[in-house]
């Protein structure tokens, strides 16, 4: 009885130290089960519990343990003590969106020295905290696609304005000047008339939409590029009795804004799905897992999403996601 | 014929609060060993005690406060605000961590002075003046840093406090430690300290006993002043940053802890290793909740369940011994005479 137990105990541990030495097997999706750990900015927030859904998704496509957990409250400390719980708690690898950058780089680089893997989605890290970023958008992608909607809409001619944040806000004016490139080079037609602040404040985008409607009675379309500035100047071309002569688009949040779309006043949102970047973020964290993904790879298959384009330790989502009237019901974020 | 009850003939330690959270917090660190796989590691009680740190200094120093029949609502503001000038003396005002940390202390003692000197002076109710203060001091760490700015890239050698260890335990563990045993002898074996008790007891009374209320009270307060600010240095070496949102609600898991511990919210009875017991119920439950992969949220449900229950424990056997007393008086006058236990 004695011999046998031994026997099964030696068994037990060559088993083990096969295991754990195994060398890992080529190619994706077939290494061992990994334990990915997922956090939010905060649980509640709509859009990420939309990405969770993607999340969940891929982790039962690649058959992997999702852990899914974040701070319900705003306390930049949360998210440094989860992490810390999950270094301890031995998980592979550390999915997270960075509520405060700095903060949590020090619990992340501390991940890193325990060999646990770490990847960033929708807000980054310092750049030496994580291995990858999962960008659901480069400021290029946003203009771009911001101004060919535009000059869909309008038909490629006419006077179009600009609602943005403040005049000084960075995202805001990397996203212009893409939009004003793209403007220049492809649609000599249209004319940006002006270019108008609302300090992020859908009453101050109203306001300023509707004096920019009766400054420039020709105006056909109004592009807002802050999210509050959308159903602003929504509320502005309908209380003004333009809803449809005057288009409305912007970068903004569906859900905000399904009222205005089915009522045709709003023609455009413009966004990332969220679904599809918590799935990528997913398939990046297990690819980095298990090896397959390494720093100074250029491309990745994620997949259903295909191959996507990898910038220096950026993974891209693509180009963002038009919400239109057809499609805006099938988004609850 | 009637036997003196269980409840009534046993008297011992093992019936107060304490030993009553003792076996909770026993029965929390089984379930959790057996439950989770890593819970039990050295590494898990280090979190343990890093996340720990700073709400159990802020809950020992409430603990006095509270005795005295008092409440401090500002500490974790206050923890803010010290986190928030501690990393503007380092960075913009050149200072040392050192230098920026004595200020510190010096800044929280004088705030906690104010809490004091208001409801001593003006004889305002603590819960009013630390309701003011909690806004004012948030309020000032915010417009200090114009509620954006944040402190980062503080040298290793300050990380080292709340991030490292130091001979087998993390560094901060050390400072609670200290302060633990510090402020067990002053509530517990000082003259000075039972003051506390005596305030919260009778107030009047301890003031025709000769206790100076009003300068003890002071001194419960510029206490809670000057740990807050040895919190907001711990909170800042272990996050690695200092922001005007740090310490968001911490007052009332300090509370939440203390009167876990069995401190009377009334003030006059309470103990400071019952409050150390209560950070520690509280601490594992929201740890070990993730080691069995809870969500987060449950740990606040629980820590609620716990609180109700621990104090419904606790005064069970005074109630069963006062039921049977009732009982016995009831029998007593009907038929056999007193018993003699």
């Amino acid at each position: 009885m004695k011999s046998l137990l031994a026997f099964v105990f030696c068994a037990a541990l060559l088993f083990n130290a096969g295991c754990s030495k195994a060398p890992e097997p080529a190619g994706g999706g077939s290494g061992k089960k990994l334990t990915v750990a997922l956090m939010p900015k905060s649980k509640g927030n709509a859009y990420f519990v939309s990405c969770k859904q993607g999340a969940d998704e891929a982790a039962k496509e690649l058959g992997l343990d999702l852990l899914f957990d974040g701070p319900t409250e705003p306390d930049p400390a949360k998210q440094n003590e989860i992490i810390e719980n999950w270094i301890t708690l031995g998980v592979d690898v550390i999915a997270v969106a960075c509520e405060n950058s700095e903060g949590i780089s020090t619990a992340l680089r501390k991940a890193r020295k325990k060999g646990v893997k770490v990847v960033t989605f929708d807000s980054d890290a310092a750049a030496d905290a994580r291995e990858f970023f999962v960008n659901q958008a480069t400021p290029e992608g946003i203009g771009y696609t911001l101004m060919d909607e535009a000059a869909r809409l309008t038909g490629e001619e006419g006077e179009f304005a600009i609602i943005s944040a403040t005049l000084t806000a960075a995202n805001m004016n990397a996203w212009r000047k893409h939009i004003e490139a793209r403007l220049a080079e492809k649609y000599p037609k249209l004319k940006l008339v002006a270019t108008k602040p609302s300090d992020d404040l859908k009453d101050k985008a109203q306001s300023e939409a509707t004096a920019l409607l009766s400054a420039y009675p020709n105006l056909k379309l109004l592009m807002a590029i802050c999210s509050p500035a959308v159903p602003g100047c929504a509320e502005a071309v309908k209380q003004a009795g333009k809803a449809g002569t005057v288009k409305v688009m912007g970068l903004g949040l569906p859900g905000e804004n399904r009222r205005y779309v089915k009522e045709d006043v709003t023609q455009s949102v413009v966004l990332w799905k969220t679904v599809d970047l918590g799935y990528l973020t997913i398939h990046a964290a297990n690819a980095v897992g298990n090896g397959v993904l390494k720093p100074g790879d250029t491309r990745y298959a994620a997949g259903r999403l295909g191959e996507l384009e990898i910038q220096g330790s950026d993974i891209l989502l693509g180009k963002p996601f038009i919400f239109n009237k057809a499609n805006i019901d099938e988004f609850d974020f | 014929m009637s036997k003196p009850s269980f409840f009534s003939r046993t008297r011992g330690w093992w019936r107060s609060h304490e030993a009553v959270l003792l076996v909770v917090l026993l029965a929390e660190l089984v379930f959790f060993s057996s439950a989770g796989r890593r819970f039990g590691t050295a590494d898990n009680f280090f979190d343990i005690a890093r996340h720990s740190t700073e709400i159990g200094l802020l809950a020992l120093v409430m603990t006095p406060i509270i005795l005295t029949g008092g409440i401090d609502l500002s500490v974790g503001s206050l923890l803010g605000l010290c986190a928030v000038v501690f990393g503007k003396l380092w960075r913009d005002g050149g200072c040392s961590p050192g230098i920026a940390g004595v200020l510190t202390l010096g800044l929280g003692t004088l705030a906690g002075l104010l809490n004091g000197g208001l409801i001593t002076g003006l004889r305002l109710p603590p819960l009013i003046v630390t309701l003011g203060t909690y806004s004012l001091f948030r309020g000032l760490a915010e417009a200090l840093t114009h509620g954006a700015d944040t402190f980062t890239d503080f040298p290793a050698s300050f990380l080292f406090l709340g991030q490292e260890t130091w001979t087998g335990l993390p560094a901060q563990a050390w400072v609670l430690m200290v302060a633990a045993v510090g402020f067990w002898l002053l509530v517990h074996r000082t003259t000075f300290g039972r003051a506390f008790c005596a305030i919260g007891w009778a107030s009047e009374g301890a003031r025709y006993a000769g206790i100076p209320v009003r300068a003890r009270v002071t001194l419960a307060y510029g206490l809670a002043g000057f740990v807050s600010g040895l919190a907001a240095i711990i909170y800042t070496a272990r996050l690695g940053q200092a922001k005007a949102d740090a310490g968001t609600g911490y007052e009332l898991f300090a509370i939440t802890a203390v009167v876990l511990g069995g401190t009377s919210i009334f003030g006059g009875a309470g103990s400071i290793h019952g409050t150390l017991l209560g950070v520690a119920a509280i601490g594992v439950l929201s740890n070990g909740l993730v080691h069995i992969h809870q969500p987060r949220e449950v740990a606040g449900m629980l820590t609620g369940f716990l609180l109700l229950l621990a104090l419904a424990v606790s005064v069970l056997p005074q109630w069963l011994s006062s039921l049977a007393i009732r009982r016995r008086a009831a029998q007593g006058s009907q038929s056999s005479p007193p018993s003699t236990p």
